[in-house]
């Protein structure tokens, strides 16, 4: 059965951009938070700690134990953060996931509640002497420092950020979006709360919710609990790509691993905003993001290389990434495979059968972004940071028109930047 | 087709079981776009050790019902993810200690692609070649385990706990174990365990039952099974104590992470009886445990996690036990306060405030699942196998009493059963 497409109403309430889409197919109500400002080494670490620290109390839940139970309370609302690079900007996304009142009994609409709750916990957080609570800061800093120091033990994620950090060395995108464990250590509560109230003002901020509501109800909300000084809302201005040039850069890392890791970087001029994205999107796809794709049958089925082989495309950067995992003394053979399967996209050999597959894949994945109600948000919100208009339909429509040229055009953007490797310690005799 | 009407929490389930013994389930999604189907056989790691009524006991290498899962989606024509492909699904697998799952999601197509997947997993198709090819891969996959830090915290604690019972053997078996797999062990198992009176189809999604138990109806009557009779699966008597009170791993990580967690007696417990043990530990758990608790916020504020402390109650008949713990600085001394706190709560019990707090919080929790098609079929295949039912969790909670709750605080810690695993860096010399 087919639904017509749902769309969001849009409207602002001081400075904050509200996106409300009503529906009643979900059980409950979908809200996200997203709050960014360009990524800098200047303020990355302090933005980055700011939720870990809002997360503690806020002024009418001062404790941390008062904030939880408050949430048990609340039918046991989700209520989680993350904090994420997107192009150039660093973002931190707030969500809450709370049932509909017709599944309990309330008086206060739970919507409100939900609001009343994330609107104290961005805008009303517990402050002492003009500055966030002290214990708070140190208690977090150290979460945030240790987050940094655990990177290392997911050695997929390991080899991923490293390589990204490599090949953007001389670009703000080399920043982890949780900054560095030095810049931490330097964190004080007052500089923070500072730099806390800097970014409320002036990033860029829009709200959405998906359920049984409508944003008249929504804007009300904002305006009750969302205690901002804003005039307007703040654009996001699209970064220009950085386009590769010479030959690929290689990096070797040494760790105790038993298996070896393989990642390489491309990079392409085309991003979301681009007309060509479709096409883009596409090249990925072809590449390396399906069991179909041409990684997965080279360098797994093929030549039972790698348990995992696969590509990544970050639209807002314009960035591809390759991952595999390999024994070591099969990297070279993997690498070879891989470069001699960004040839064959160069040269535009791309048979019917997986350009078909793969848009039937894309397209597949594109429709059921509209049965999670925080996908929807999410893809909307590529909207907002490119300023490109596009609903998933119409990007079914793009990609539907994209020819095996059009996809060979744009894989001649696509430069490999960055070979990196994970490898064990030599062997000591 | 049977229908089961669930009104409170506004779902609608049709059932059928075909003349070959297969259970067929649809729960339709109105204003869904996606389906998501599960096609699932009661076979998992534990399951090497078996007779089928009129045969010979068969004892066989460890790993191979994941093996197994591997080579299935060899086709005669090539590989079958490239008719999910075509047809825009995306298709997966996983094994787990007592099932083998088959699914897809997709959003157009649905029947055809409920017949690919029915066809596939019906159709064992593989060459002895292709079975040694294989073998490279899964050694792959092996090892990118053996490098997971989490995973091996995890399972390094059921390998503590467990001495006789099989789900201390690893999913996928050891490097060695898979080089024993043949070609006629795998039919061997398959045809053991892939009969239909063993199966069971999960259809979640927009659709229209009637239509989908159709398609099912003429898709089976075409195909021929021998009779099959009961499957008797062997399991040696698990001895109460521990396999090992400590289990020390080493690995690179930035810090030690620490899982630990006591083994109950076999419960013996089934249907509804089972689903009332587990819930009700798990709001013991997280009345002990959760993370608006006085101890897990202590045990944080102090930096002894680095996050909320996690936890998890695993259960079926024939063992129970909990997961507790996460990255910690001191392994011991966190242990330690958990007992220290546990204690103390033993002689206090829960206050009823707190109880009906959480339970409102486990209610909700378990409303916002039922949005999620691929939580609904995981989790009812899950619970269907094991003899219990996922639609009776509301009404469980609600009837659990505090006594209950209390009781399992006493019957669960019993200290003599408890096993610690850790992982930690190598210490320099």
């Amino acid at each position: 059965m087919k639904v017509r497409q749902q769309a969001f109403e849009r409207g602002v309430v001081n400075g904050i951009r509200i996106h409300v889409m009503p529906s009643k197919r979900f059980k409950t109500f979908a809200i996200g938070a997203y709050i960014g400002v360009p990524l800098k080494e200047e303020t990355v670490t302090a933005v980055g700690l700011t939720p870990f620290v809002l997360r503690r109390g806020t002024t009418s839940l001062p404790e941390t134990i008062q904030f939880r139970e408050r949430l048990d309370e609340l039918y046991g609302a989700g209520f989680g953060f993350d904090v994420y690079k997107r192009g150039d900007y660093q973002i931190v996304q707030f969500r809450m996931d709370i049932i509909n009142d017709a599944f309990v009994n309330t008086t206060k609409p739970l919507l409100e509640q939900g609001f009343q709750f994330l609107g104290e916990a961005i805008t009303a957080p517990v402050v002492e002497q003009d500055k966030f609570r002290d214990k708070y800061v140190q208690e977090e800093k150290e979460t945030v420092r240790k987050r940094l120091e655990a990177i290392v033990n997911d050695k997929i994620r390991y080899a991923q950020e490293r390589c990204v950090e490599e090949m953007c060395k001389d670009e703000p995108y080399r920043l982890h979006p949780l900054g560095s464990r030095d810049e931490v250590k330097k964190v004080e509560s007052k500089s923070l709360y500072d730099t806390y109230k800097w970014w409320l003002e002036q990033a860029s901020i829009d709200i959405y919710v998906i359920g049984d509501t409508d944003l008249p109800t929504v804007q009300s909300y904002v305006e009750k609990y969302f205690q901002v000084q804003r005039t307007q809302d703040v654009a996001y201005i699209r970064s220009l790509s950085v386009p590769q040039t010479g030959e690929p850069r290689y990096v070797t890392d040494r760790l105790d691993v038993t298996q070896g890791k393989l990642n390489m970087g491309l990079r392409t001029t085309i991003t979301y905003h681009d007309d060509k994205y479709p096409a883009a999107l596409l090249y990925n796809g072809v590449l390396g993001s399906y069991p179909h794709s041409k990684l997965f049958i080279n360098v797994r089925e093929k030549n039972s290389l790698a348990y995992y082989a696969s590509s990544r495309f970050d639209g807002h950067k314009g960035i591809c990434t390759i991952q595999s995992g390999v024994e070591f003394d099969k990297i070279e053979k993997a690498s070879t495979i891989i470069q001699e399967q960004l040839e064959v996209m160069r040269q535009g050999r791309i048979e019917s059968l997986e350009l078909s597959q793969t848009k039937a894949m894309i397209a597949n994945q594109l429709r059921e972004i509209d049965d999670s109600a925080f996908e929807m948000i999410s893809f909307d919100f590529n909207r907002v940071l490119s300023g490109r208009e596009r609903t998933t339909s119409s990007l079914i429509e793009e990609l539907g028109d994209v020819t095996a040229d059009e996809i060979q055009t744009a894989a001649a953007t696509f430069h490999l930047d960055t070979i990196y490797v994970l490898r064990n310690r030599e062997e000591k005799k | 087709m049977n229908k089961r009407e669930y009104n409170r929490i506004q779902e609608t389930l049709y059932y059928e079981r075909m003349d070959n013994g297969l259970d067929v389930y649809v729960l339709p999604k109105p204003g869904f776009q996606k389906t998501y189907a599960t096609f699932s056989t009661r076979y998992g790691s534990i399951d090497n050790h078996f007779k089928v009524e009129g045969e010979e006991p068969v004892q066989v290498p460890d790993g191979i019902a994941h093996f197994l899962e591997h080579k299935m989606f060899e086709e005669p024509e090539g590989d079958v993810f490239t008719s999910f492909a075509q047809q825009g699904a995306s298709a997966n697998a996983f094994t787990t200690f007592d099932r083998t799952v088959y699914l897809f999601s997709a959003t157009d197509q649905i029947e055809k692609n409920i017949t690919t997947l029915i066809d596939f997993v019906q159709n064992p198709y593989f060459s002895v070649e292709s079975v040694e090819k294989e073998k490279g891969i899964i050694e792959q996959e092996i090892n990118m385990y053996r490098d997971n830090a989490d995973w091996r915290t995890y399972f390094g604690l059921i390998e503590a706990m467990y001495q006789r019972y099989p789900i201390y053997i690893d999913i996928a078996g050891t490097v060695e174990s898979i080089q024993e797999i043949t070609r006629d062990t795998l039919l061997q198992c398959y045809h053991t365990f892939y009969h239909p009176s063993n199966m069971m189809l999960f259809i979640v999604g927009g659709v229209e039952p009637e239509q989908i138990f159709e398609l099912v109806r003429s898709n089976q009557a075409a195909k021929s099974f021998p009779k099959q009779g009961e499957i008797e699966r062997y399991f040696d008597e698990e001895p109460l104590q521990v396999r090992t009170a400590r289990k020390v791993t080493t690995l690179p990580v930035s810090m030690p992470k620490c899982l630990f967690g006591c083994k109950e007696d076999r419960p013996g417990l089934e249907g509804k009886a089972l689903l009332e043990h587990e819930l009700a530990t798990r709001i013991m758990l997280d009345l002990m445990l959760g993370s608006s608790t006085k101890l897990s916020q202590t045990l944080y504020e102090e930096g002894l996690t680095s996050d909320n402390i996690g936890y998890e109650y695993n259960c079926d008949t024939n063992a129970a036990f909990t997961i507790i713990g996460g990255e910690t600085k001191d392994p011991d001394e966190l242990i330690k306060r958990v007992k220290e706190a546990i204690e103390v709560q033993k002689k206090e019990g829960f206050s009823h405030e707190a109880f009906e707090r959480t339970r409102n919080k486990r209610i909700g929790t378990y409303m916002r699942l039922l949005n999620s098609p691929e939580s609904i079929a995981n989790d009812f295949t899950k619970h269907t196998f094991r003899g219990t039912d996922l639609f009776d969790i509301l009404d469980v909670y609600e009837h659990l009493t505090l006594e209950q709750i209390n009781q399992r605080l006493q019957d669960h810690f019993k200290w003599e059963q408890l096993a610690v695993s850790i992982v930690e860096q190598k210490t320099e010399q």
